[in-house]
């Protein structure tokens, strides 16, 4: 008769195989999980105890004390308002920028994508080489920022390292940076946008103006909303550029959160408080993100659909 | 679309000139610090023209300085290597990891798996800090302190959720069929895998882990917690190297430009691979 | 012998049950096809079979074997897909080849075999190129090729002929059989197209709403459809379907003022009221009145293909498609003629059921 005897050897195992493959092969992506999870709760856990690791008999489990002691300590709302600021400041310039470079970027020729490809630079440049960069060029001495600051008559512009342009200017190492970002993103979506409005806008005579505030714009809107949101998400827990420039300092002018917090934990040994403040900015982040994965999704769901 | 005219197209390239020159000034500038001596950069006014030296960069390779104030050891070639090494391994163990279980969850509906994408998601936009304080308590714990091991594996928290975000997408975008296909020829389940799949997807991996490799590369905050001096990548050791004193400034330079120049040559190279990788990981996915 | 057996086959995809316990059998050699609309669930079958997916409950049992739980690879299956799922980053010839690799065969016997299977399709002349860039008939020609290098004992084809162009289409439907033929397989062929179904089949399963609805040579399946529906889906124009009632004496079916006579055996039928069953190509028309004959008004004419298709409607307003070859006659609207229907051509179905009803002969 007909001989199939592979197909013999091959019987019940062959559904139970199947069934184990997907967690056999995702097992270090669950691991991966774990090792994300287990520190984060441990976070938590120690977030609602007073811990100092220079003061180890001192530990105790105090709620959350920590949380409640932030709302009466001015150290807390300035870390709060300035992030918030280096936040909103950084991503609304960013956006403006970026929008306004992909716009005139927005016809695909050559000159055109030789300039995307270079502005892709500072984008793959680490954050905190960028700040050393910076720091570099902002240096009081020989700095060429400085020199041609003092050209246009600021003289001992200090930069960095004063209270009232320290903000200034690690503002403008982060739009270096990030601005690039956001100009890739726009630019794909401009370029993704169809044609036939903007022709039938232009037949109709209708001004430019019109045409970029009513119809661009509007149809842009998912690009801008992922870019908006995934920026806002990134700088408000901004650490390397600030701390590569002044650590937080001068005083405490830019004592975002994270850099607060890896102070409290190095500097000041307070594991309660570092992860007490680290919890409420992952409570901030946690919520916006949520906010971002629902309508990403529904993106996804848009460009998978019409793919 | 509708041309510009004269006097709007001199406008336009004013106006890239300008966005040109703002973002490509850094790189130039600190690029010419790296051939001056100290005494050329510290004259004003500030000049292009200048007579370029090697000394800096020999100083960094060779890992010694002389200067007048004595002979200083310099470390920065080991930081250099830590990065390659740290970056690479990362990377390559993320890409071993993560693209069978890109596939597991483009190919399979299971609960565990939508719940590990979740987790992996939401904890993208999490403070490092958060994962990484408590990290480096468990990591004295358990002697994983400033090991390579310990800091490989820490890696994998940037490099494996962007693999597996970005690679998941290419392998769904594979037809079930050509798999099916595959196997009634006779093939066996890994086979399909190596010899279709992986293949097919072969540009979304590419993406992927030079993405990675750029993100790890650049990465600062979990080497400076997680490593000494020894293990220290070039972020962090560029960043010792300025406070560190006697360090002449033009040693900072080329020290800055040999650790980012890596990252940059890639980008250039690759920047098709990492357009892509880009808009995917924010917006298609 | 029988080489594939479906034994109560069911399938659901989460809720949705898109085969209903289904069962079959295909001897070896023979060519069996699975016909029905789209939707109805012939690709999920076609995949159950190889292996793809897995029933939730029921037996796949090929050349005896049960195969339910045995990988696509060990079933020896060939298998040509509707969108063809070609390798794109593979040549044609090493799509061809891929089911000889897995045998392990020599480089030169690989060689010899994809060459003369190419030989056989016409493609040998593209084997170098990259799917992209082959017209679609070489795209499946080339699928075809592969499903049937190894020689499987069983060849599955999926509406092969679905995304190639009218012309070709009509070349390989005549090309087909006799390829088959030659490699001796038993062969499960899905199609919607009931002419395909027609011209390809020893035997066709007529799959509707995840059930088998029939399953039987194509004469059988033309000339006796087990129901309504199944009349329906074979014959173009569709079959005329009209509610009548026997008389007394079960030798005549009125529809409304009209009357047909009726096929012997139908005595049980006396009294009641049927749907009855008249193909456009059982009325026989005639210019001038014969006995029995009901007469007509023709109100459209149609051309199509060979034929023309005209409705046509009778003084009592009973209303009629027939068709007629086209160079017989030139009707013009407004003709009159009057049309007999032989009683044995005359099909009756349940109300209720739709099924058709069968004479006390058979």
């Amino acid at each position: 008769m007909s001989s199939t005897s592979s197909a013999l050897v091959a019987p019940k195992s062959g559904r139970l195989r199947k069934k184990i493959l997907p967690y056999l092969l995702s097992l270090p992506a669950l691991l991966v999980c774990i090792g994300i999870l287990i520190p984060f709760f441990t976070a938590v856990y120690y977030s609602m105890m007073r811990f100092r690791l220079n003061l180890p008999y001192l530990k105790g489990f105090i709620w959350f004390d920590n949380y409640i002691n932030f709302l009466s300590d001015p150290a807390f709302w300035n870390t709060v308002q300035i992030s918030l600021v280096y936040a909103f400041l950084t991503v609304g310039l960013e956006l403006l920028l970026g929008l306004g470079i992909a716009v005139l970027l927005q016809q695909p020729s050559k000159f055109n994508n030789i300039v995307s490809v270079l502005l892709l630079l500072p984008l793959m440049t680490a954050p905190a080489l960028a700040s050393l960069m910076w720091k570099l060029m902002t240096n009081p001495n020989f700095g060429i920022l400085s020199y041609l600051v003092s050209l246009l008559g600021f003289s001992d512009f200090k930069w960095a390292s004063d209270p009232s342009t320290a903000l200034l200017t690690v503002v403008l190492v982060d739009i270096w940076v990030y601005t690039p970002f956001i100009m890739i993103l726009l630019l794909a979506g401009l370029r993704s946008l169809p044609k036939q409005p903007f022709e039938a806008a232009a037949l109709d005579g209708v001004p430019q103006s019109f045409i970029f505030f009513r119809i661009t714009l509007p149809m842009l809107m998912p690009y801008l909303l992922t870019a908006t949101l995934f920026r806002l998400l990134e700088s408000i827990q901004q650490f390397d550029i600030i701390y590569s420039m002044t650590q937080g300092g001068p005083g405490d002018q830019l004592m975002v959160f994270q850099v607060q917090a890896y102070l409290e934990f190095f500097q000041y040994t307070n594991v309660g408080r570092s992860t007490a403040l680290l919890m409420v900015l992952w409570a901030i982040t946690f919520a916006l993100s949520n906010v971002f994965i629902k309508h990403w999704l529904r993106l996804r769901e848009r460009t998978h659909g019409n793919g | 679309m509708n041309q510009l005219s004269k006097p709007q197209r001199v406008f336009r390239g004013f106006l890239l000139g300008l966005v040109i020159l703002f973002f490509m000034f850094p790189i130039f500038w600190i690029f010419l610090m790296s051939f001056q001596t100290n005494e050329q950069i510290l004259r004003i006014p500030p000049s292009i023209f200048f007579e370029p030296t090697l000394i800096n960069y020999q100083a960094l390779i060779t890992g010694r300085l002389e200067t007048q104030a004595g002979n200083l050891d310099i470390a920065f070639m080991e930081n250099l290597w830590n990065s390659v090494f740290l970056s690479s391994s990362a990377v390559l163990l993320s890409l071993v990891l993560g693209v069978p279980a890109a596939y597991a969850f483009a190919r399979y509906r299971f609960r565990l798996g939508e719940d590990i994408a979740f987790t992996i998601l939401s904890f993208r936009f999490a403070p490092p800090l958060l994962v990484l304080l408590p990290l480096t308590l468990y990591f004295e714990d358990i002697g994983l302190s400033n090991t390579y091991t310990g800091l490989i594996w820490v890696y994998q928290l940037i490099s494996l959720p962007l693999i597996l975000w970005i690679v998941r997408g290419y392998f769904e975008d594979i037809s079930p069929d050509i798999e099916s296909a595959y196997r009634l020829a006779g093939h066996s389940w890994l086979k399909t895998f190596l010899k279709i799949s992986i293949p097919l997807a072969r540009p979304g991996i590419a993406a992927a882990g030079l993405l990675s490799f750029i993100f790890a590369w650049n990465n600062f905050v979990f080497a400076l917690v997680l490593a000494s001096a020894d293990k220290q990548p070039v972020t962090v050791g560029a960043l010792a190297f300025v406070t560190a004193s006697g360090i002449q400034y033009g040693q900072i330079a080329s020290g800055i430009v040999l650790s980012v120049t890596p990252t940059l040559l890639l980008a250039l190279y690759a920047q098709r691979y990492l357009v892509e990788g880009l808009s995917l990981g924010a917006v298609k996915g | 012998m029988t080489t594939l057996q479906l034994d109560r086959v069911t399938k659901k995809f989460k809720a949705d049950v898109v085969l209903d316990e289904v069962s079959f059998e295909a001897k070896a050699g023979e060519t069996v096809v699975i016909f029905g609309p789209s939707g109805s669930g012939k690709t999920v079958l076609l995949r159950v079979i190889a292996g793809v997916h897995e029933p939730e409950e029921g037996k796949v049992l090929l050349q005896g074997h049960d195969m339910t739980d045995v990988a696509p690879e060990h079933r020896d299956v060939g298998m040509a897909f509707q969108n063809f799922a070609l390798f794109p980053h593979f040549s044609a010839r090493e799509n061809i080849a891929s089911p000889l690799t897995a045998l392990g065969k020599s480089e030169s016997q690989i060689e010899e075999q994809v060459h003369s299977i190419a030989q056989l399709l016409k493609i040998e002349h593209v084997l170098e190129h990259l799917p992209r860039a082959l017209s679609n008939g070489q795209k499946q020609r080339t699928a075809l090729a592969r499903a049937l290098v190894a020689a499987p004992k069983t060849v599955l084809l999926d509406d092969p002929l679905r995304n190639v162009d009218a012309k070709l289409r009509f070349e390989m439907r005549l090309e087909l059989p006799r390829l088959l033929r030659r490699f001796g397989s038993t062969v499960l062929y899905v199609t919607q197209d009931y002419r395909e179904a027609m011209a390809l089949a020893d035997r066709i399963a007529v799959l509707l709403g995840g059930e088998i609805a029939q399953f039987d040579t194509p004469e059988s399946i033309y000339l006796r459809p087990d129901s309504i529906e199944v009349a329906k889906l074979f014959g173009e124009p569709a079959i005329n379907i009209l509610r009548g009632k026997v008389n007394e004496q079960a030798n005549r079916v009125s529809v409304n003022q009209n009357q047909f006579i009726m096929p012997k055996g139908f005595h049980n039928k006396a009294g009641k009221f049927c749907e009855i069953g008249i193909r456009p190509e059982s009325i026989k028309l005639f210019r001038e009145k014969r006995v029995g004959a009901i007469s007509y008004e023709v109100i459209t004419i149609t051309p199509l293909n060979e034929r023309s298709v005209v409705l046509l409607r009778s003084q009592e307003g009973l209303e009629l498609l027939a068709t007629y070859p086209a160079e017989e006659q030139t009707a013009k609207i407004g003709d009159a003629f009057w049309g007999m229907v032989v009683p044995e051509d005359l099909l009756l179905f349940e109300i209720e059921t739709g099924q058709r009803c069968l004479s006390e002969r058979n």
